[in-house]
């Protein structure tokens, strides 16, 4: 397994919540940064209560800011946001699954651009963001989907790991572990 | 994890590189400089709009065919979808540039990366709306002249009711249907309005500062490019603008860590237009 370098998280909006409640999870110190898109309409605010309960900074990035570990970036209203390397970039292309911020645009771009050094985190519920998972793992990143149902419906293979939310801390500590057991010669 | 994935990453990565490398040779359109994850995306999608297997096929028809590079050009632009598609720029343009345009005699605009001109026009509505129409010259330029034979046709998708509820939401004054004539799905906007905007075939990335301007409205569109070019279209953007002179760029475009992020004031409560004070 190589080091871990990002953890992307995609929700539809119905996850909110259960998206707040997951960002609390996480420890002070992360070591990573976080990059999250929620399906979101133009006026929503959403950076102020998603990080009420949360111990990292959580932002709407400009774009080609750079992407600092222990922070959450979250994707603005209207754009989609994409990871490339150690930057965001935002885009204004097309929404897709009628929704821009898109979930597959950020699951996508992680893929390309940290592989099999990325961590992707799906709250399932929407179309949006199962073809962008399914990218990422087979670039050899790990991924997870949180809900009662499978996010691929029927015909996706069943590779890809279920969550609950009560199991989501669980998947977290054990990326988290892998990078400290990796000794670097 | 090394699976067939990676493999087929790099594989794909490489054809992408061969593909930009042939345009950039054979059509002087060099998009290496492009925002990298963006332009996989765009691509991708081409290539599965033109039904291509691969990044190779795509790469033998565009060096060979001049309409498949205008088509691969028009995938990866992304043009403002209609009339005053972000209202709140154009409000604050009405509130805080306006009122100091009025006080200069003469005011030349230039809109950098215009697409198919929905926000040249709705630019062009508003310095009517004001009065300044007699004393602007607003100048539109992109690098795509498929795009831009568009937009000089005046021909826009007839707006929508929420098209013109944002309308009335950035200031306008009248009714946005008293601008355009209605054929069918299409709207014919004003000739007076079209027939004073010039046009102008420009590229960002390798053409220089072409006139000194008052203002310089790019929104979202060096959003497409990666951080080195980036930065050097400001320095060209900077070259272009008067002492004085306003920029306005898109709602999360910063003028952080470009070259002359000293030399502008940021007009608060505004969104992102800036004042070149230096």
């Amino acid at each position: 397994m190589s080091p871990l370098g990002l953890l992307v998280v995609g929700a539809p909006r119905a996850a909110a919540a259960d998206v707040e409640s997951v960002l609390a999870l996480l420890p002070p110190h992360l070591a990573v940064p976080v990059v999250l898109a929620l399906h979101r309409g133009p006026l929503d605010a959403l950076a102020a209560p998603l990080g009420r309960r949360c111990a990292l900074p959580v932002v709407e990035p400009d774009d080609k800011d750079l992407l600092v570990p222990g922070a959450v970036y979250l994707a603005p209203a209207g754009y989609h946001l994409l990871v490339d390397r150690g930057s965001v970039a935002l885009s204004v292309e097309p929404p897709e699954h009628g929704q821009r911020p898109g979930l597959d645009a950020l699951f996508e771009s992680a893929a390309d651009s940290h592989g099999p050094r990325a961590a992707g985190l799906l709250f399932a519920g929407h179309e949006d963001g199962v073809a962008g998972l399914h990218a990422l793992q087979a670039r050899g990143g790990r991924v997870a989907v949180v809900g009662p149902h499978p996010a691929g419906g029927e015909g996706e293979d069943g590779e890809m790991e279920q969550l609950t939310l009560g199991s989501v801390g669980g998947w977290l500590a054990r990326l988290a572990y892998v990078p400290r057991s990796k000794v670097l010669p | 994890m090394t699976g067939p994935g990676a493999r087929g990453a790099e594989l794909e990565s490489l054809e992408v590189d061969l593909l930009l490398e042939g345009v950039a040779r054979q059509w002087g359109f060099d998009l290496r400089s492009r925002s990298r994850p963006q332009l996989l995306r765009r691509l991708r999608r081409h290539l599965r709009e033109e039904r291509l297997d691969s990044f190779s096929a795509l790469q033998a028809r565009v060096l060979h065919d001049a309409e498949a590079l205008d088509a691969l050009l028009r995938t990866l632009s992304c043009t403002a979808p209609a009339l005053f598609s972000e209202a709140a720029f154009f409000r604050d343009f009405r509130a805080r540039v306006v009122p100091v345009l009025r006080t200069w005699p003469s005011v030349r605009v230039w809109h950098a990366g215009c697409g198919t001109g929905e926000d040249t026009y709705a630019l062009a509505i508003l310095l009517q709306e004001e009065g300044l129409w007699g004393r602007c010259r607003l100048y539109a330029s992109d690098a795509s002249e498929g795009l831009l034979a568009d937009a000089r046709t005046g021909v826009l998708p007839l707006p929508t009711q929420e098209d013109a509820q944002r309308y009335l939401e950035a200031g306008g004054k009248a009714a946005l249907s008293d601008y355009y004539t209605r054929d069918g799905n299409w709207a014919l906007l004003q000739p007076k309005l079209r027939d004073s905007i010039f046009f102008t075939q420009h590229n960002l990335a390798t053409d220089g500062s072409f006139n000194e301007f008052h203002v310089i409205v790019c929104r979202d569109t060096l959003l497409t490019f990666n951080r080195a070019l980036h930065d050097h279209v400001h320095g060209r953007l900077f070259e272009s603008l008067a002492r004085f002179g306003f920029l306005c760029l898109g709602r999360k475009e910063s003028l952080t860590r470009t070259p002359h992020a000293g030399a502008y004031e940021v007009l608060e409560g505004c969104g992102r237009i800036f004042r070149r004070v230096a």
